[in-house]
């Protein structure tokens, strides 16, 4: 059956002018942004490359390097832990405990609640005074261990991790759970029948079954840890403290873009540098992600 | 055709009448809605039919409101604008999104210092609405209690600290989570201890931040952090207003604009004011005083006829009046009545006399251009000393490395 093309263009067109307007412009328009200095108000100042060269050699360096390590480190512990953890706990409701729909009910709660919420609930329970975390250690006879979680280097920015695990962690478990549903049960049977033990199971089918899923997990905690602002803003704000020790590309974009503090200097070119960079780190990545999915589809 | 003609002038008289009498004014202060709610309604008892449509926005994303608003054509009559010096308000002035409001308002009844803040190429952009008076907020029942004396030198002050310890109280209360806190503690100890003077030189090269007097006031800071609450690097604002409200700290670095937060969550709470005493009795003490921004008109004015009555008459102390009873914040206008109230008279007494004419945090250059001293040396960089990581001298090489990278006085030096 043959579609006539103006009925394909009445399909397509309504979207890729949503896409154009919305994804393809400001891309494009970020990108010739970085080549400019602009306050966001009034002409723009064509400079070159100077904002790459602000970033890469000049007095953003440091920040830029020491903020695309935290990126790097916020990968591979949201990879530890969000898929190592929901894999796990997937395991365990597939697995038909007793309580497991509630108990998968309560994993995704956090994950409904609302950002802002979530940073005021953790600046209150992370307090060194009077939070709970630390008046739980205390209670339990590690009052040694309390400490100013959010306002030491060493733990600021693991702790800012821990709470988008627990805030995020029930969507991993959702999707990792469907994965392992979605095997047949009669080849878990067969391999029981066969003497294989749960550990054999899980490694010898389970994992291997879904780990596509993974992959693709993966791939999309990837280009989410490059875009991660709102919970470092939520937690330690746009200065990303103590001394940067949690300043991520996004919170480093908002800096340079809106000026950070006070009557602070706006400069949208420099911001826009920064996503440039950004989006030369996720890019390939994305690719490689839309590259397998179709691959995925037309095997299916 | 008829027909027509009669639904265009329905449609324009429509469109006309749903301006009148109406002014959109935005604000990212929330406190403030009852301020205009009274206003509208004092002007209305005068026979002045306005009706004021006030909305405040989230600070964070205010300015950017506000720009994306003045270039679409789709802004209030009336903003809240920021100080000058300032990237963010002077460009909304050069290119003629802010309107100047010299020719329609009196501004008798403020002081040229307010008005520099506000004003661009000798117009005025605003009618200044507040002035921030920051220093060291004590509560007095501790310093009764162990028979304290206000501190009239840096000396005094760490003694006041030791006893208070000693005797089981946090004599500070630090925010050290939000770095801004600091750096604002940085400037208030500044103008006190370095002195006007030595700003002044610094704003025009004659020295630097190597100098060995400003370390000594990262120094001082340091030493200092020994009286401040366990943990203070974990903590906000939030819970500094908490501590010092409910008596568990003796002090704090703040500014006025806490005084009504800790009143509301604890009216008993007695609560006295000092500047940060400097090195010797004989030095004059200074508070780092600065205008908190402007009421300005915008070029996206629907009704000018009334936003100028408006404007006219935040000029007057019976704003200034207004505002502080609802606000407990200084009106920057002179003449009004503040609320009998002793911690406001001592800040209005501070503004008016012992206010430090050259700064360098909020208002001054320092903050204008990037890397900026409060953004990229000073919010990390006290945060780092405070750490341990950062020595004294070395705060003072990162500030003169940062800001001789474009403020020319400084360059080369």
């Amino acid at each position: 059956m043959s579609i006539k093309l103006r009925y394909l263009l009445v399909f397509i067109i309504p979207a890729m002018l949503l896409y154009t307007v919305f994804i393809i412009y400001p891309l494009f328009d970020s990108l010739i942004l970085s080549f400019f200095s602009w306050p966001g108000v009034g002409s723009r100042t064509f400079v070159g490359f100077k904002n790459f060269q602000t970033l890469f050699t000049g007095s953003y360096a440091k920040e830029l390097f020491n903020a695309f390590l935290h990126n790097v480190y916020f990968f591979l512990l949201l990879i530890l832990l969000e898929l190592g953890l929901g894999f796990l706990i997937a395991l365990m409701l597939a697995s038909k405990i007793k309580g497991a729909g509630v108990f998968r009910v309560i994993t995704y709660i956090p994950n409904m609640i609302p950002l802002v919420l979530v940073g005021f609930m953790w600046g209150l329970f992370l307090n060194p005074q009077v939070g709970l975390v630390n008046q739980l250690l205390k209670l339990v006879g590690l009052g040694g261990l309390a400490q100013p979680w959010l306002g030491l280097e060493n733990t600021a920015l693991t702790t800012i991790i821990l709470v988008n695990v627990w805030r995020n962690l029930g969507f991993y478990v959702l999707v990792i759970l469907a994965a392992i549903l979605d095997i047949s049960p009669d080849l878990i049977e067969a391999a029981y029948i066969d003497g294989a033990n749960n550990w054999k199971i899980t490694w010898r089918i389970i994992f291997p079954l879904t780990f596509s899923t993974f992959r693709t997990l993966a791939i999309l905690l990837f280009i989410w840890s490059f875009n991660i602002f709102d919970t470092v803003y939520a937690l330690t704000g746009v200065q990303a403290g103590p001394y940067r020790s949690t300043d991520v590309l996004g919170t480093l974009f908002y800096r340079t873009a809106f000026g950070g503090l006070g009557s602070g200097a706006v400069d949208m070119g420099l911001g826009a540098s920064v996503t440039v960079f950004i989006l030369m780190i996720v890019m390939p990545v994305s690719i490689l992600y839309v590259y397998l999915v179709e691959k995925r589809q037309r095997s299916a | 055709m008829k027909k027509k003609i009669l639904l265009v002038a329905v449609m324009a008289l429509l469109v006309v009448s749903a301006f009148a009498g109406k002014v959109t004014i935005w604000s990212w202060r929330t406190q403030d809605a009852e301020v205009w709610q009274k206003i509208e309604a004092l002007l209305k008892s005068r026979g002045q039919d306005i009706t004021i449509e006030f909305t405040a926005y989230a600070p964070t994303e205010y300015d950017s409101k506000v720009n994306l608003a003045l270039q679409t054509g789709t802004g209030p009559d009336i903003v809240y604008s920021r100080r000058l010096p300032g990237g963010r308000t002077q460009v909304l002035i050069e290119n003629g999104l802010y309107l100047p409001i010299s020719d329609h308002v009196d501004l008798t009844y403020f002081p040229q210092a307010s008005l520099n803040s506000v004003t661009w190429e000798n117009k005025v952009y605003g009618v200044p609405f507040a002035v921030q008076v920051v220093g060291i907020y004590y509560n007095k029942d501790y310093y009764d209690q162990f028979d304290l004396k206000e501190p009239t030198t840096w000396d005094e002050l760490v003694a006041n600290a030791e006893v208070l310890k000693k005797n089981g109280i946090d004599p500070f209360f630090v925010s050290g989570k939000e770095a801004w806190t600091l750096t604002m503690q940085h400037a208030m100890v500044g103008v006190s201890i370095l002195g006007p003077e030595w700003i002044k030189d610094l704003t025009e090269g004659k020295t630097n931040f190597l100098d060995p007097k400003f370390t000594d006031v990262n120094k001082r800071l340091n030493d200092l952090k020994i009286y401040y609450q366990n943990g203070f690097m974990g903590n906000s604002s939030v819970d500094q207003d908490a501590s010092f409200a409910f008596g568990q700290t003796a002090m704090v670095f703040y500014g006025v604009w806490g005084y009504q937060t800790w009143k509301q969550l604890n009216p008993d709470i007695n609560v006295g004011y000092f500047m940060v005493p400097p090195i010797t009795a004989d030095q004059k003490p200074y508070a780092y005083t600065y205008l908190d921004g402007a009421i300005a008109l915008t070029s996206n004015v629907k009704n000018m006829e009334d936003s100028i009555e408006i404007l006219k008459f935040c000029a007057t102390p019976e704003f200034g009046t207004i505002f502080a009873g609802v606000t407990y914040n200084i009106p920057a206008v002179t003449g009004s009545t503040l609320p009998p109230d002793p911690v406001l008279q001592e800040a209005l007494e501070v503004y008016s006399n012992h206010a430090s004419p050259y700064v360098y945090w909020v208002g001054s250059v320092f903050t204008t251009q990037k890397p900026s001293l409060y953004d990229d040396v000073l919010s990390p960089g006290m945060q780092e000393m405070y750490a341990g990581k950062l020595t004294p001298e070395g705060l003072s090489k990162m500030a003169q490395d940062a800001i001789s990278q474009w403020y020319p006085p400084l360059m080369n030096k």
